[in-house]
């Protein structure tokens, strides 16, 4: 293999992990800040300017920590779980599109890590995956409330993933590829929100049902649950769920911008700042929504995931279908 | 070189979480191991150009699947392994079993085969897509493709059906 090109990779992928890594504390800044201001609050505001470095603050605390193993977990797994959340959500950010090529040192490097040609399942897989952490962190606890956290959350998260997988079909059948790249390519002209709003809508929405944000945090919904899943975390390992959530909700927002925002499509700035731009919008709409909705009960939230949302994709897809095959002959 | 050390690597794991799925106790461990047995042969698949297949491998068995099974693992609260068998009964099955698979690799090894190893075919453009797998589904295959969904079709009504059951 060329020496070059394996630089170019390891070059690449630190850039993600740095992006993620980075990008974290700055959404957690962010969504204290914004949350304190919509409830008329002021939000962190004493370490560093603004109280940009409070989450930096934060995360040291929680390394010096001391690290809790309750008695009765099954030590292994215990160990394990969180780690999967980590690597499933970096994982998933490998295949998205930044930006256009660009050239460095007389080189074209396209901004992504990976251009495969079944990117979309490869980031629908890495989500499936991520389900694991919370099951496994869950019934690793040997405790009552985190294992009916753990088992809610599995069943939430199979429910949404259907409608959300089906989703994506009529996205995948206007351009004919599973590559995130191709998708990108074709919404040159228009964005597909524009002819797919419903099917953006539905994603979004079991998008937010996976990250287990609010109005769907079932799986931890403090005052039933006391923290759910993670109850029992504490220390780093608590840190990395923690972690997890957020860069999962990067995922989330990076995968709808690439498959209905244009990905990094936009007039006059460069790409990479379009897509950081919308990146950033969506993290403030999923910020907002925290702020504004109480949360679910539990059966509606599994009768809205089976009765709405996945009937609602179906009929979209073979709307879909029949315009396109209408529109073809 | 690269590929057969990739290849040695994922087997290594599969017959390792394979035989460690087998021997232990705990059955959320077994999940666990059977979990990393799909995952690795799904590497596999990637090698042998099939990465539509091995992406399904994920999403539906690893997924899918085996998360229904904790699932139930965990709501059922299962502790321990619970024979099946008696222990007696058992070992004659196992001693069946053995005996027959004993008897159908014998068959294959002392079998006269040809001399040379078969060429490896020469694999037509796009072998693998989406798009090609799609394709031969719906032309060459299409009688069992349609016959597996009828299948699948009477398993979810029949689980409906159960579900909406009321047991008095």
């Amino acid at each position: 293999m060329d020496l070059a090109l394996l630089i170019e990779a390891a070059a690449k992928i630190l850039i993600i992990l740095g992006f993620v890594l980075l990008g974290v504390p700055l959404i957690v800044w962010l969504e204290r800040k914004v949350i304190g201001h919509m409830q008329d609050r002021i939000g962190p505001e004493r370490v560093g300017p603004f109280g940009l470095l409070q989450t930096i603050a934060d995360g040291i605390k929680l390394f010096f920590k001391e690290d809790l193993i309750p008695s009765q977990v099954d030590k292994a797994v215990f160990f394990i779980a969180p780690g999967i959340a980590v690597v499933t959500a970096f994982v998933a950010m490998t295949v998205v599109p930044f930006g256009d090529s660009v050239t460095v040192f007389g080189r074209t490097v396209p901004l992504h890590v990976t251009d495969i040609n079944i990117a979309i399942l490869f980031v629908l897989g890495a989500t499936s995956m991520g389900v694991y952490s919370i099951v496994l962190g869950g019934w690793a606890s040997n405790s009552k409330y985190p294992l009916l956290g753990g088992l809610r959350s599995s069943a939430q998260m199979i429910s949404y993933e259907i409608a959300q997988g089906i989703s994506i079909v009529p996205i995948v059948m206007m351009t004919g590829s599973l590559s995130l790249v191709e998708i990108v390519k074709h919404q040159q002209t228009t964005w597909f929100v524009v002819p797919q709003f419903f099917a953006f809508l539905i994603y979004i929405l079991c998008g937010i049902a996976e990250t287990n944000r609010a109005p769907f945090d079932l799986p931890e919904a403090e005052t039933e649950l006391v923290a759910g899943f993670h109850t029992e975390y504490s220390s780093m390992k608590f840190a990395l769920y923690f972690l997890a959530e957020y860069a999962n909700m990067m995922v989330v927002s990076a995968v709808a911008i690439t498959l209905f925002f244009g990905g990094w499509h936009g007039p006059v700035l460069p790409p990479v700042v379009w897509f950081l731009i919308k990146m950033f919008l969506f993290l403030f709409f999923y910020i907002w929504l925290r702020a504004t909705f109480p949360r679910l009960r539990y059966d509606q939230l599994m009768g809205f995931g089976w009765k709405v949302l996945l009937p609602a994709s179906l009929l979209n897809l073979a709307v879909t279908a029949v315009v396109l095959t209408l529109g073809m002959s | 070189m690269l590929e057969s050390a990739l290849f040695g690597l994922f087997a290594l794991i599969a017959i390792g979480s394979a035989l460690a799925m087998i021997f232990h106790r705990n059955p959320v461990h077994c999940a666990l191991f059977l979990v990393t047995v799909l995952l690795s042969l799904s590497g596999i698949f990637v090698m042998l150009n099939a990465q539509f297949i091995a992406a399904l491998q994920v999403i539906v068995y690893a997924g899918a699947i085996m998360v229904l099974f904790l699932f139930v693992v965990m709501l059922l609260n299962v502790k321990g392994e619970t024979p099946l068998l008696s222990r007696g009964t058992a070992k004659s099955f196992g001693f069946l079993f053995a005996l027959i698979v004993l008897v159908e690799l014998m068959w294959v090894v002392l079998s006269p085969g040809t001399e040379e190893a078969p060429t490896p075919p020469q694999l037509p453009p796009g072998f693998g897509s989406p798009g090609e797998i799609g394709r031969i589904l719906y032309t060459t295959w299409l009688f069992p493709f349609e016959v597996t969904s009828i299948l699948l079709l009477i398993a979810v009504v029949g689980a409906v059906v159960l579900a909406r059951r009321k047991f008095a």
